[in-house]
C-alpha cells in the first residue's frame, strides 16, 4: 500500500510524475526529474525519493515509502501477545530486542503481570546492548554514505561481538525474540557476564577512536555541519523523538523523563546538541569529546554525533546493571492463553530511533483487538522533504542517514 | 614515404572528420567527430615535428575547449538527439559562401610559393625559444592576450556566480 | 559431517573424453607444425638461400607453435600433478615468475640495445625491403659474444636491428606491462583495502594471498554478457572505453623508467603526458552522455567539470619544478636527481616542497581518487558514468584509472622524487656500472634503475589506496571551491616563490645549500616517521587494536 506523502498540494509535481512527460523533461536546463530508490546504495532501505533538481541543487524531494509493509499491525488482529513476538523483531530490525522489551511492556502494563528482578535486569542488558549494536550500524553506514568506507568494517566488527553474545544467549543474531511478556526466554548463558564485561573494556576505547578517524574530520565536517538543521521547535512540531529531537537541543529522553523498567536506578546523562565548543557529558575516565567548529545545533553532525556519546552511555549502563545483576527467575509464570483484560494501553519505550510506541486494546480474549505501532522512523522521516529542499544532491544521503531511518518499522 | 603514408591517413581523417561534422544529424555525435578533426591536427603537428604546438593542441583544443563544447551542447540540447533541419534556401545559401570561400582559399594555395624542404628549421629546444620570443619580440601581443584572457575569466565567473536569495 | 574444502569445488573438472579429445587434438597440431617446419626448411634452403626472413617465417615460427603445442599437451597430461604442485608452492611459484619476468624483460631490453648499438642505423632506416638489410645474421653471429652463435639466436636476433620492429617489441611490452600492472594494482588495492580495514582481502585464488584473483576477475568479466542500454547512443557507447583507456595508454609514449628506457624522448615530454591525461576526459564524458541515464549524466558532468578544473593546478605544480630544471625533458628532469637524496627536485628549495605535495592533491582528483571520487561515488550515484558498463567494457575505464594512477605517479617520481635514482648518489656506484652482467645487475638495483622508478610509482599509488580508504567524499561544490580558491593560489605563490627564488638565489651559495639540506632533512624525517609509525603499529597491534579482534579476527 503505497502513500505519498504530499503535505502541500504541488499540482505540477503531480502531473511531472506521469510516464510521458516524464521522458520528456529529460534533459530539460531546468529542472530533472530524478529518481532514488527504492533499490540504492544510501537510501537504507527501500525508500523512494522522487528529487526535482536542478543541476546538483535540490528543489524538492518527495519520500515514497511502502514498500517493505508486510501487514504487522493486521497480523496483530490475530496473534497472541506472546505469539506476536517475533513480529516486532521486524519492525526496526537493528534493534530487536528494543522492540522486544516495549511491546512486553506494554502488554505487562495491560495485563498486570509482574517480571522478576533478575529479568529486569536482563532485559535493560540486552537492550542497551543492542542500541551499542543499532548506533554501530547507523555510524557505519553514515560514514559509508560520505565515502568514508573503513569505519564501516570497525563498525560491523564490533558490532560482530555483540551478536556473538545474543547468540550465546538466546541462539537468534539479528531477530531475537528473547525479551517475552513476563521476561526472558532463557536465562544468560554460563560465563555471558564475564564476556560481557570483556567486550566492555575492549568496546569503550574504540568509540574515541571513530570519533577521531570519522567525527573531527574536516571532510566529514564539511559535508554535514550545518546540512539540514532543525530547529527545536520544528522539531517538537514534526514529532520527531530520539536523537533527531535530542539534537536540536531539546532534553527529553524517556528512559529520564519517564523512566520505565528500572532505568531510574541507573546513573547515566541524557547528550543533547551542542554548539561548536560545547563538550557533552561522558561516562569517568572517558577522553572528553568537543564539538569542533562548523557544526550547529541540530544539523547532521550532531545527530551523528549523539549517537556515538549514546553509545558511552548504554556502555556504562551495561556495566552497571552486570554489577547489580541479581540472582532468581528470568521469566514469571505467564500462562499461554494470558486474557488480555478489557481497555487499552499506549506505552512508548526509548529505542535506538526514537520513541517507539504500542497501542494494545485488548477485548477480554488472549488475542487483542488492535495493535498499533509508532514507528520513530515513519514520524522522523516526515521531516526529510522539510529539511532536504535547498540543499545540493551530495546532502540527500547526508540528511537521510543521519535520520537514520529503517524501514522496517516505517513501512511496518 | 612512411610520412607520407601517415600524413595521407592524418588529413583524410581530418578531413573526413570535418565533413561528418557538417553532415551530422546529432549534436553530440557532431562533437565527437570535433574531437577527431582535432585529434588529427595535433598529430599533423608531430608530424611536423612541432611537438609542442601537438600537446598544446591536445591540451588546450581537446582537453579544454571540446569538453566545453561537449558539456554545453549535453546541457542545452532539447533531448539527447536533436535534429536540426535546415531550410532548402539556408543550404542554397550557405552553399554559395561556402564555395566562395573554398575557393578563394584553393587559389591562394595554389599560387603561394611554399618552400621546398619539409626538414625542421629550428634546432634545439624549441620551448625554450618559444618562451624568449614570446617575451621580448612578441611581448605586446602575449600581455594583450593574458588582459584578455583575464577579463574572460572575471566575465565568466561574474556570469556565474551564485544569486544570493 | 564431512567438512567441505574449498579446494574441492574450485577444483576443474577434467572428464577423460574432453582430456583425450584435447590431447589428439595438440598432437596433431605439434606434429604439423614440426612437418611444416622441416617443409619451410628445406624451402628456404634451397629456394630463397637462406634468407633471415624466410628463415624466420618457415622454420622459427612453426618450431615455435611446434613448442606450444608440445608445452601444452604436456599440460594437460600432467595437469593433475601439476595443479597440486602449484598450489603447494604457490608462493614460490608467484614470486618466481615476478623475477623470471623481470630478467625477461632486463634480457629483452639488453639484447635490443646490444643490436642497435651493433646496426647503428636510424630510428626508420630508409630502405625496409624484404631482401638485404643492413646487418646479416652472419655478421650478427660473429659479434655475439660468448657461446651464442647458434643460427637461430643469430636469426631471431636479425629483426631486431630495425626500428620499426623494436618500437613495435617496446609498444607489446608496454601495454603487458600497462595490463599486468593494473591487474597487481587492482589486487594490491583489495588487499590494502582489506588491511586497513580490519580484514585479509583475497586469500584463495591462485593459493598464496589470492595473487590471481585480478586474473580470475579480468577471466569472469571476458565472459559477460554485452549488454548495452536501451535508448543508448550505440556509437559512442562502444568507443567511450576506449577513448579513455587509450589516451592512457598513449602517456607512456614520452614517461621514461629509466635513462634509456623511454619510447621516445620527446623534449616537450611533460607537456606531452599532461595531454594524454587530459585527453582522457573526453571518454569519461562521453561514457556517462552515451548511457542513457540520468545517473551517468550526473557523473559524467560532475567529472568534467573536476577533471578540467584540476590540471590547472597540476600543471602550474610541475611548471614549479619545470623552473628549477630548466627543461620540459623528463628524461632531463631525470638525469638531475642523480646525486642521491638531497638532489632530488623536491627537497631542492622549499617551494618545490610545497609544490610536490600540492601535485599531488590535484593529481588524486585529475584520476577521481577518493576523495574526489565523485564520478564514481557508489553511494550517491551507484557508480557514476560507469553505472552502465559492464563486462569488458567496464574492464577498461577501470584499466584506464589505474592507468592513469601510473603515470600521474610517475610524473610525481619523476619530477619530484627522483626518478629512477636510488637515494645513493650514483657516482658511488660509478665501478659496478661499467662491470659485466651480475654487477650491472647489482648497480640497477642498488643505485639506478628502472625497478627503481616502478618500485616509487608503486610506493605513492599506495599512499594514494591509504587516502582513499580512509578519507570522506568531499562534495562537487567544495571539490571546486577547493580548486579554485585553496590550490590554484597555494600553486601560484608556489610557482612565483619559486621563480624569485630561481632568479636572486644562485646555486651553490649558502642560502640554497642550507634550503636543500633543510627540505632533504624534512622529507627524510617524514618518511622514517612513516615507517616508524607502521612499524610501531604493527608491534602494539594487540594493546592498539584490542586483544579481543586480535585473537579472534585473522585480519585484524
Amino acid at each position: 500500500m503505497a502513500r505519498d506523502v504530499l503535505l502541500e498540494s504541488v499540482p505540477d509535481l503531480r502531473a511531472d510524475l506521469d510516464r510521458e512527460s516524464m521522458a520528456a523533461a529529460d534533459v530539460r536546463t531546468e529542472e530533472m526529474l530524478v529518481n532514488m530508490g527504492p533499490q540504492h546504495p544510501s537510501t537504507h532501505g527501500v525508500l523512494r525519493l522522487v528529487l526535482r533538481t536542478d543541476g546538483e541543487l535540490v528543489l524538492d524531494a518527495v519520500p515514497h515509502i511502502g514498500y517493505l509493509h508486510r501487514c504487522a499491525e493486521k497480523i496483530g488482529e490475530n496473534l497472541a501477545p506472546y505469539q506476536f513476538i517475533p513480529k516486532t523483531d521486524r519492525l526496526d530490525y537493528l534493534a530487536a530486542m528494543n522492540n522486544n522489551h516495549v511491546f512486553s511492556l506494554a502488554v505487562e502494563r495491560l495485563a498486570g503481570v509482574e517480571v522478576p528482578e533478575r529479568a529486569r535486569y536482563i532485559r535493560i542488558i540486552m537492550a542497551e546492548l543492542n542500541r551499542i549494536a543499532s548506533h554501530l550500524v547507523s555510524f557505519g553506514t553514515y560514514g559509508l554514505d560520505m565515502g568514508a568506507f573503513t569505519p564501516f568494517l570497525y563498525a560491523f566488527r564490533e558490532r560482530e561481538m555483540i551478536l556473538d553474545l545474543f547468540e550465546a544467549a538466546c541462539g537468534a543474531r539479528l531477530t531475537y525474540s528473547y525479551i517475552t511478556i513476563g521476561g526472558v526466554t532463557h536465562d544468560l548463558p554460563d560465563g555471558f557476564v564475564e564476556r560481557c564485561r570483556e567486550f566492555l573494556d575492549y568496546f569503550e576505547p574504540k568509540i574515541d577512536e571513530y570519533n577521531r578517524l570519522l567525527s573531527y574530520n574536516q571532510i566529514f565536517i564539511k559535508r554535514t555541519g550545518c546540512v539540514g538543521v532543525i530547529r527545536p521547535d520544528e522539531a517538537i512540531a514534526w514529532g520527531l523523538t530520539g536523537v533527531c529531537l535530542r539534537a536540536s537541543g531539546v532534553r527529553w529522553d524517556l528512559r529520564r523523563c519517564l523512566p520505565y523498567e528500572i532505568y531510574d536506578r541507573f546513573e547515566f546523562e541524557v547528550p543533547v546538541g551542542l554548539p561548536p565548543g560545547g563538550v557533552p557529558p561522558v561516562p569517568a575516565g572517558v577522553p572528553a569529546p568537543k564539538v569542533p567548529a562548523g557544526t550547529c545545533v541540530g544539523d547532521c553532525w550532531n545527530r551523528y554525533f549523539l549517537r556515538m556519546i549514546e553509545m558511552y552511555w548504554s556502555v556504562a549502563i551495561v556495566r552497571q546493571a552486570l554489577d547489580g545483576l541479581p540472582a532468581g527467575d528470568y521469566r514469571s509464570k505467564v500462562p499461554r492463553n494470558l486474557k488480555l483484560p478489557e481497555g487499552e494501553v499506549y506505552f512508548e519505550g526509548e529505542n535506538p530511533r526514537g520513541q517507539l510506541g504500542f497501542l494494545i486494546v485488548g477485548d477480554g480474549s488472549p488475542i487483542p483487538y488492535r495493535v498499533k505501532a509508532r514507528g520513530p522512523s515513519f514520524c522522523n522521516l516526515s521531516i526529510a522533504r522539510r529539511i532536504c529542499r535547498n540543499c545540493l544532491l551530495a546532502d540527500i544521503p547526508a540528511i537521510i542517514g543521519s535520520i537514520d531511518v529503517v524501514m522496517g518499522e516505517v513501512d511496518r | 614515404m612512411f610520412e607520407a603514408f601517415v600524413f595521407y591517413l592524418l588529413a583524410t581523417v581530418a578531413v573526413g572528420s570535418a565533413v561528418a561534422i557538417v553532415l551530422a544529424k546529432d549534436i553530440v555525435r557532431a562533437a565527437v567527430w570535433l574531437l577527431g578533426t582535432l585529434g588529427a591536427v595535433a598529430g599533423l603537428y608531430f608530424l611536423l615535428a612541432a611537438y609542442f604546438l601537438g600537446a598544446v593542441q591536445l591540451i588546450v583544443y581537446v582537453g579544454g575547449t571540446l569538453v566545453l563544447i561537449i558539456f554545453g551542447v549535453m546541457l542545452t540540447g532539447r533531448s539527447p538527439w536533436a535534429r536540426q533541419r535546415p531550410s532548402r534556401w539556408e543550404v542554397l545559401a550557405a552553399a554559395v559562401t561556402c564555395s566562395l570561400l573554398f575557393g578563394t582559399v584553393v587559389g591562394e594555395m595554389m599560387g603561394a610559393g611554399w618552400a621546398g624542404s619539409a626538414r625542421p628549421t629550428t634546432k634545439g629546444q624549441t620551448v625554450a625559444e618559444l618562451g624568449r620570443e614570446l617575451l621580448t619580440t612578441y611581448l605586446v601581443p602575449f600581455e594583450a592576450v593574458s588582459v584578455l584572457l583575464l577579463v574572460v575569466m572575471i566575465g565568466a565567473a561574474y556570469l556565474a556566480r551564485v544569486e544570493r536569495r | 559431517m564431512q567438512a567441505i574444502r574449498g579446494e574441492d569445488i574450485l577444483k576443474p573438472r577434467w572428464d577423460p573424453a574432453l582430456r583425450s579429445r584435447a590431447l589428439r587434438a595438440v598432437c596433431r597440431g605439434c606434429l604439423g607444425a614440426l612437418a611444416g617446419a622441416a617443409a619451410g626448411a628445406a624451402v628456404a634452403r634451397l629456394g630463397l638461400r637462406g634468407h633471415p626472413v624466410a628463415v624466420l617465417l618457415l622454420v622459427v615460427v612453426p618450431l615455435g607453435l611446434a613448442a606450444l603445442a608440445a608445452v601444452a599437451g604436456g599440460l594437460i597430461v600432467l595437469a593433475g600433478p601439476i595443479g597440486r604442485a602449484l598450489r603447494r608452492f604457490a608462493a614460490p611459484v608467484f614470486w618466481g615468475a615476478v623475477i623470471a619476468s623481470v630478467l625477461l624483460i632486463w634480457g629483452v631490453a639488453e639484447l635490443m640495445g646490444f643490436v642497435g648499438e651493433l646496426a647503428r642505423v636510424d630510428p626508420v632506416p630508409e630502405a625496409v625491403t624484404a631482401f638485404g638489410g643492413p646487418l646479416t645474421t652472419g655478421e650478427l653471429r660473429e659479434s655475439l659474444r660468448g657461446p651464442g652463435r647458434f643460427v637461430l639466436l643469430s636469426g631471431l636476433l636479425w629483426p631486431l636491428q630495425f626500428g620499426v620492429v623494436r618500437d613495435l617489441v617496446v609498444v607489446a611490452g608496454v601495454v603487458a606491462f600497462v595490463s599486468v600492472f593494473a591487474m597487481f594494482a587492482i589486487w594490491w588495492e583489495r588487499k590494502v583495502s582489506a588491511r586497513i580495514q580490519s580484514r585479509l582481502g583475497p586469500m584463495r585464488v591462485g593459493g598464496w594471498h589470492g595473487w590471481a584473483q585480478s586474473l580470475a576477475d579480468g577471466i569472469k568479466l571476458l565472459g559477460k554478457e554485452d549488454l548495452i542500454p536501451a535508448g543508448a547512443d550505440r556509437p559512442l557507447f562502444c568507443l567511450a572505453p576506449y577513448l579513455a583507456f587509450v589516451p592512457a595508454l598513449c602517456g607512456f609514449i614520452a614517461l621514461p623508467f629509466g635513462a634509456y628506457w623511454v619510447f621516445r624522448n620527446l623534449d616537450v615530454g611533460l607537456v606531452f603526458v599532461l595531454a594524454m591525461v587530459g585527453v582522457e576526459v573526453i571518454g569519461v564524458i562521453l561514457g556517462g552522455w552515451a548511457s542513457n541515464n540520468k545517473w551517468s549524466l550526473y557523473g559524467a558532468m560532475r567529472e568534467a567539470c573536476q577533471m578540467v578544473s584540476y590540471e590547472i593546478p597540476m600543471g602550474m605544480a610541475l611548471l614549479v619544478v619545470v623552473t628549477a630544471a630548466g627543461t620540459l625533458n623528463l628524461t632531463e628532469i631525470g638525469e638531475l636527481q642523480k646525486s642521491g637524496w638531497a638532489s632530488w627536485l623536491a627537497f631542492r628549495n622549499p617551494f618545490t616542497f610545497v609544490a610536490c605535495f600540492l601535485y599531488f592533491v590535484a593529481a588524486l582528483a585529475s584520476c577521481k581518487r577518493a576523495p574526489f571520487d565523485l564520478p564514481e561515488a557508489e553511494s550517491e550515484l551507484v557508480a557514476g558514468f560507469m553505472t552502465e558498463y559492464s563486462g569488458f567494457r567496464w574492464c577498461l575505464f577501470f584499466f584506464a584509472e589505474y592507468a592513469a594512477m601510473f603515470i600521474v605517479s610517475g610524473l610525481a617520481t619523476t619530477l619530484f622524487l627522483g626518478a629512477w635514482y636510488s637515494p645513493l648518489p650514483v657516482r658511488w656506484g660509478a665501478v659496478l656500472a661499467e662491470g659485466g652482467l651480475l654487477s650491472r645487475a647489482v648497480h640497477g638495483l642498488v643505485f639506478c634503475g628502472p625497478l627503481w622508478f616502478v618500485a616509487k610509482c608503486i610506493l605513492l599509488i599506495y599512499v594514494q589506496m591509504w587516502i582513499r580508504w580512509t578519507l570522506p567524499r568531499v562534495r562537487i561544490d567544495q571539490v571546486l571551491y577547493a580548486c579554485v580558491q585553496v590550490l590554484l593560489p597555494l600553486t601560484m605563490l608556489a610557482l612565483l616563490g619559486q621563480s624569485l627564488w630561481e632568479l636572486l638565489v644562485p646555486r651553490g651559495s649558502a642560502l640554497g645549500l642550507a634550503a636543500n639540506a633543510i627540505t632533504s632533512a624534512i622529507g627524510a624525517v617524514l618518511v622514517m616517521g612513516a615507517v616508524g609509525a607502521a612499524a610501531y603499529g604493527r608491534m602494539n597491534r594487540r594493546r592498539l587494536v584490542g586483544s579481543l579482534a586480535v585473537e579472534h579476527l585473522p585480519g585484524a
